[in-house]
């Protein structure tokens, strides 16, 4: 196993920039998800390490080599693809002895490998199958013996789980957790999944546009979004964001709604409001930290239910607030009504303050 | 409830009449149709069996009362000056198919190749003109390759026929290899790559496997195409040993006889070649078919 470093990784493809100064350290044995919407360049990334297209500037590290202009199979890696890559042509026995029989090892040494791999993952009865005959889970097991069989460097996985169905992909997702902490492998894993990531990484590398938004752990990444795309990015369902107006009147700062009320906020969440840039502020919060009431309570604010969608566990409430959608968790056993009039209370430690200007995560000195 | 249950099974039966009637029809026309191609070949067959009179006799005899084999024993036979031109003019066919088939496959493999995986500037541009040629009339071409082979000293050489045959038949071997590669996932490439093959390894390894029905599909055409060819071998060459199967059988003709049954055994002997070219290659184009082992 190794460490892997990106140091100002740039990736254009004519006059568009593919993947944009992108930094990041994947320490040994780390699990790394890069996350983000399709086009986001977290492919792009991970086939710059790989070495299936060449950089354009900037240095890959695997190691303690500069990878840069090595071939890929000279870089002592393995890669699950989403469509899985199997040759079609060889039996799951051939696939997996296709990486060992390219290093030329002895015929013995590869038997022994291949029917380990094939042992640890549960898939000797399939070794004289064709990929065409195998499930779907059965050929995402099957790529990824063919990245183990070897004991390469570093496992790059890309969306592996996205072409099962979500049952499948439920328990895949911990055999490949369970695969990490067996091995502890080092692991640079693509999603656009945020729960994927959430789920299995140690750290995820948040990216759109081509840049690296924010590389950190999940909970990190949870609790502290360092703008509004991140913050709706991450979590599900997505944190609600909305616009407001801040205004000081009397050495008292509030936050106005488009309906016209306002919201006074704590000292630390004040001080964060003095950083904006305009008065335009965009109030963030998650699900579960807003509290909705059915009459006012001193602290909320007037908002309306729109839709009611009960999950069995959990009743999600949408509501109408200052023209933004707002999800709030309610128990099941409160009964709202769509289009009736609620209150909801914003929890003052839990709640996300970004500026409306440039979208970042609005901070206390 | 009852009506419903009593209804749906009665449409279901309909509907299934509806594509028997169909499937019947289909199969009456596929009928017609084997009978319009496979009567000709049949007549052929048979004339070749007959007697130099029989095959003149008027009414015709469908099947000969007498047949015979002798028009074949007399191709077939190396003495005779029939036989000698008969075999040579094979020869020279197969000679130039061959040679035509095997560089076409040679050449259309890496360009196809390329055309599919590799973006370099005026790409389209040049598939274009590659596909150019096929637009055009194959006569057209006649007269300026015949000088263009005169001025090069081709000829009355077989390379002249290998040449023109590889003009022809290679956009449109580069075209149908094209489409084989573009459905072939690069992942897999990428894949074997990263399991320790060069890029040369994971082609021949990996990729042209998949696309052997591709390659013998287009092996097939190449070949069918030169064998076939018929104005451009009687343009470019005039010597009599040189000449192949579609221009030599015209020998058959003279001033004031045709040995029609002659005629007929040296077609049937040039479709041989063809039918049995097909007959065994025929399971890769079904497979070409219903390939689709990859996820997309």
């Amino acid at each position: 196993m190794a460490h892997v470093v990106l140091k100002d990784l740039v990736k254009t493809y004519g006059g568009f920039k593919a993947v944009n100064d992108v930094s990041l350290t994947v320490n040994d044995g780390e699990f790394v998800a890069l996350v983000g919407p399709s086009g986001c360049g977290k492919t792009t990334t991970l086939n710059l390490v790989a070495g299936l297209i060449p950089v354009t500037s900037g240095d890959i590290v695997i190691g303690d080599r500069v990878v840069n202009d090595l071939d890929p199979k000279d870089r002592d890696i393995a890669m699950v693809f989403q469509n899985y890559a199997l040759y079609p042509q060889k039996s799951v026995y051939k696939n997996l002895a296709f990486p060992l029989q390219m290093r030329k090892l002895p015929g013995d040494e590869i038997d022994r490998k291949v029917k380990e791999a094939a042992r640890v993952l549960d898939m000797t009865h399939l070794l004289e199958r064709k990929p065409r005959e195998l499930s779907g889970g059965q050929q995402q097991r099957v790529a990824l013996g063919r990245a183990l069989v070897r004991d390469p460097a570093v496992f790059l996985m890309d969306e592996p789980l996205s072409n099962l169905d979500a049952k499948l992909r439920v328990q895949m997702r911990s055999e490949i957790k369970r695969f990490h902490q067996d091995l502890k492998a080092t692991i640079i894993y693509v999603t656009h999944d945020q729960l994927e990531a959430v789920t299995m990484a140690d750290k995820m590398a948040v990216m759109n546009g081509g840049y690296l938004l924010q590389y950190d752990s999940p909970a990190q990444v949870f609790a502290h979004p360092v703008n509004m795309f991140v913050a709706s990015f991450i979590g599900s369902p997505a944190m609600s964001l909305i616009p407001l107006e801040a205004s000081t009147a009397n050495g008292n700062t509030v936050l106005t709604g488009a309906e016209g009320w306002s919201l006074e906020l704590s000292p630390r969440n004040v001080q964060k409001v003095a950083g904006a840039t305009t008065g335009k502020v965009v109030l963030g919060a998650r699900h579960s930290t807003i509290k909705l009431h059915k009459s006012a309570v001193p602290g909320s604010v007037p908002a309306r239910a729109y839709t009611v969608e009960p999950t069995g566990d959990v009743t999600f409430v949408q509501a109408l607030l200052s023209g933004a959608i707002v999800n709030i968790s309610v128990s099941p056993n409160m009964a709202v009504a769509p289009d009736e009039q609620i209150w909801l209370e914003f929890d003052q430690e839990r709640l996300h303050l970004f500026d409306g200007e440039t979208e970042t995560a609005l901070k206390a000195d | 409830m009852s009506t419903l249950a009593e209804t749906a099974p009665r449409g279901r039966t309909r509907r299934r009449m509806r594509i028997d009637g169909w499937r019947w029809s289909g199969r009456i026309f596929l009928v017609f149709m084997l009978l319009y191609t496979a009567l000709p070949m049949i007549w052929m067959l048979s004339t070749s069996i007959k007697s130099g009179f029989a095959a003149t006799q008027f009414p015709p005899q469908w099947w000969p009362d007498e047949p015979t084999l002798a028009s074949y024993q007399k191709l077939l036979d190396p003495q005779n000056s029939v036989g000698q031109d008969f075999l040579r003019f094979f020869w020279n066919s197969l000679f130039v198919s061959t040679v035509t088939t095997i560089l076409s496959v040679i050449v259309a493999v890496p360009a196809a190749y390329a055309f599919s995986r590799f973006r370099f500037p005026g790409r389209n541009f040049l598939f274009f003109t590659v596909l150019l040629r096929n637009m055009f009339p194959a006569v057209i071409f006649l007269v300026p390759l015949f000088i263009l082979m005169r001025a090069i000293g081709l000829v009355n050489t077989h390379g002249s026929l290998v040449l023109t045959y590889l003009t022809f038949g290679l956009p449109l071997a580069i075209w149908l290899l094209k489409g084989f590669y573009d459905n072939i996932p690069v992942q897999l490439e990428q894949a074997a790559r990263i399991d320790g093959a060069t890029r040369f390894q994971a082609f021949i390894l990996i990729v042209m496997p998949l696309s052997t029905p591709g390659i013998i599909a287009t092996a097939i055409y190449s070949f069918i195409g030169a064998w076939n060819e018929y104005i451009y071998a009687y343009t470019f060459l005039s010597k009599n040993e040189q000449l192949t199967l579609p221009v030599g059988i015209q020998r058959f003709f003279s001033e004031n006889t045709t040995d029609f049954p002659g005629l007929m055994a040296a077609s049937f002997m040039m479709s041989v070649p063809v039918v049995v070219l097909f007959l065994v290659l025929q399971r890769y184009f079904v497979r070409a078919l219903t390939e689709g082992a990859v996820k997309h």
